[in-house]
């Protein structure tokens, strides 16, 4: 009797499973597995093994070029989130006027697609955009600052498309802040600067680590904003793109290629930022 | 030389509509342990708040150690705190908790070691020093709170509800630990609580305060035997309120009509003839006696209505004159039952007489 319950019960577990697994390896794994046989087969054929895809990349002249470009700007732009992030959580906290407003446009970056937001970020900063008339009208500069296509602007874009995240678990984190820790310090003889030095900083270190991590693998991983805007820049997902949508007939074991060193150099990344993140801190 | 160590100036502090403190005098002396006294949302909290500085006051100032610290921000005040859910730093230890006044403070690094030492011995921590916040209980975490205020020797410590966070027992341990603690170091201390029981048991003076107010300022004992307003007789202990009418004062007795009975109480100052007063009496006060007892002073037939077994006393509620219900509670020595005639004695000392 239990005998056949327990076994009841194991299908109808694996029928209550089976459509997210379904959607796991549909989706995931077995897509996963063909960039990666792709990117093992010679280019253009599907059947023989071989490296040269991988080869060809590594030794590629634009290949450390493309690496370090990635690199930094999701370095950079990780760094600027959380520089963003801290301040403007630390002001939303006190529920200054217009709070609420002010936290739905945190949100518009990651509502809005990218390829909108991109192009409305060239317009912005273009020559004769908003932020030139504003500095030519106002400040009286001279001439226009080039914002687009250079790399700053490449970072601002990704700093704009990608902080949200920083920014909303920053603020979550410091709501869910119990005020006594800080009014203990304060009435201990800290000033407000040690206050945030010593108390409020590494209390929400956990948080801000976790957003900066999903600004650093979006970043990292960014495709419309640099396509669009990135001109010349192109990071690893743009020059993946390229071997398929430039080269006739598409190279999609090269692309196949990289894209599974992109995706190698991500888990790294992230196995490194979850030691740092288990490290004992509250 | 002033000797109020806190001391708060008709203080007023408004809410929009809700007025938090409305005109609060409040003097602690040097060396002393006074409690701030009153239910939630009674103002103490503000007045505590005042205290540190995180409220300013829209009125009023504020004095430490004889100097106005009205307009001194909350670091500057050299307080000590102590806070109900603890407030520990859960990313430092036991140590380095207690260090962190030092530290702000920039003690040499030698000297902070022996205070931090001092402050854990103190309150028999110091094999904790390694310990983070979340591997102590309760009563431990306590402990530490007290350490971290005390360590660099402030003028006044404050403690916010300390104990109101712990279960019952330790609750009452801690509540001697910290009065001895204290008295040892004979540390000026504002205690908050809306426990009476502790506030009783810990203070050399108590402030009653309700909605915004301070009622009554006193010892323990005054202010549990001779509460100024219904309010703090109630909020302290049980009582007895019986209305009636002032009749005459004689020899600073007043006789008080209370429907067909009249009884003698001790007059209140500026108790008048004609005044309608309450009689105050606390239920352990009042006696019981069987029915055929020879007349005494204030003593009137009345029927048990109800009684409540509390183990160690026995809670009767009387009915004496229509309508006048009394309270008694008695040892267990001598029993009534439910409807049984009995003789109600209010020994007029022990009444109060109470204007509102």
């Amino acid at each position: 009797m239990s005998h056949f319950t327990n076994k009841r019960q194991n299908l109808i577990t694996f029928l209550l499973l089976s459509p997210g697994l379904a959607g796991f390896f549909g989706l995931f794994f077995y897509p996963m597995l063909v960039t990666l046989f792709r990117s093992l087969r010679p280019e253009g054929q599907t059947s023989g093994w071989t490296l040269g895809n991988y080869a060809a990349f590594l030794s590629d002249p634009d290949f450390r070029g493309i690496i370090w470009l990635t690199f930094f700007l999701a370095i950079t732009s990780t760094f600027l989130s959380i520089l963003l992030s801290v301040p403007l959580a630390l002001l939303l906290r006190r529920k200054p006027v217009g709070h609420r407003l002010f936290r739905l446009t945190i949100l518009v970056p990651i509502t809005v697609p990218g390829l909108i937001g991109a192009l409305g970020l060239l317009l912005f900063w273009g020559s004769r955009g908003w932020f030139n008339l504003l500095l030519l009208q106002v400040f009286r500069l001279k001439a226009p600052l080039t914002i687009n296509y250079t790399l700053t602007g490449l970072v601002i874009f990704y700093v704009w498309h990608y902080f949200s995240y920083t920014a909303i678990t920053t603020l979550s984190t410091l709501e869910g802040l119990d005020p006594a820790f800080e009014e203990a310090a304060r009435v201990a003889g800290a000033t407000p600067w040690q206050v945030l030095r010593y108390i409020v900083i590494p209390l929400i270190m956990p948080g801000i680590l976790s957003g900066s991590v999903l600004t650093f693998m979006a970043a990292f991983g960014a495709f419309s904003i640099p396509l669009i805007t990135g001109g010349n820049y192109r990071p690893l997902s743009v020059a993946i793109y390229k071997q398929i949508g430039i080269f006739i007939p598409a190279r999609w074991s090269a692309a196949s290629a990289m894209a599974m060193i992109m995706a190698a150099l991500q888990v790294v990344f992230l196995i490194f930022y979850m030691r740092i993140l288990r490290r004992p801190m509250a | 030389m002033d000797d109020n160590m806190i001391e708060l100036r008709n203080v007023t502090k408004r809410y929009g509509p809700i007025v938090a403190n409305a005109n609060v005098n409040l003097s602690v002396r040097r060396g002393e342990l006074m409690t701030l006294l009153g239910p939630s949302g009674c103002g103490k909290t503000t007045a505590l708040r005042c205290i540190t500085g995180q409220v300013t006051p829209d009125e009023g100032r504020v004095f430490i150690d004889g100097v106005d610290v009205t307009d001194v921000p909350t670091h500057k005040r050299e307080l000590g705190m102590v806070f109900q859910n603890f407030a520990l730093f859960p990313h430092m230890t036991v140590y380095e908790n207690v260090e962190f006044p030092l530290m702000i403070r920039r003690v040499p690094q030698g000297q902070r070691r022996e205070m931090v030492m001092d402050a854990l011995r103190l309150i028999r921590m110091e094999s904790y020093a390694q310990h983070y916040p979340r591997q102590l209980s309760g009563g431990q975490q306590q402990r530490v709170g007290l350490a971290r205020a005390l360590v660099y020797h402030p003028k006044v410590l404050l403690l916010d509800e300390p104990l109101s966070n712990l279960d019952a027992k330790l609750r009452e341990e801690m509540r001697f630990e910290i009065r001895d603690l204290i008295s040892r170091l004979g540390i000026t201390a504002l205690y908050v609580t809306h426990d009476q029981a502790e506030a009783l048991a810990l203070s050399d003076r108590v402030a009653v305060m309700n909605a915004g107010r301070i009622e009554q300022v006193g010892t323990p004992d005054e202010i549990y035997e001779s509460p100024r307003s219904r309010f703090v007789a109630d909020f302290i202990g049980l009582s007895n309120f019986i209305r009636g009418k002032v009749l005459a004062i004689e020899r600073g007795m007043a006789i008080v009509a209370v429907n067909h009975i009249k009884l003698m109480v001790p007059a209140a100052e500026g108790t008048q003839v004609g005044q309608d007063i309450l009689v105050f009496i606390r239920p352990n006060d009042v006696r019981l006696f069987p029915v055929d007892f020879a007349k005494a002073e204030n003593t009137f037939e009345g029927v048990v209505h109800k009684l409540t077994y509390l183990g160690d006393t026995i809670d009767y509620r009387v009915i004496v004159a229509e309508g006048v219900q009394i309270r008694v509670q008695t040892d267990g020595k001598v029993r009534f039952n439910a409807g049984e005639a009995v003789k109600v004695c209010l020994p007029e000392a022990r009444c109060r007489v109470i204007l509102e």
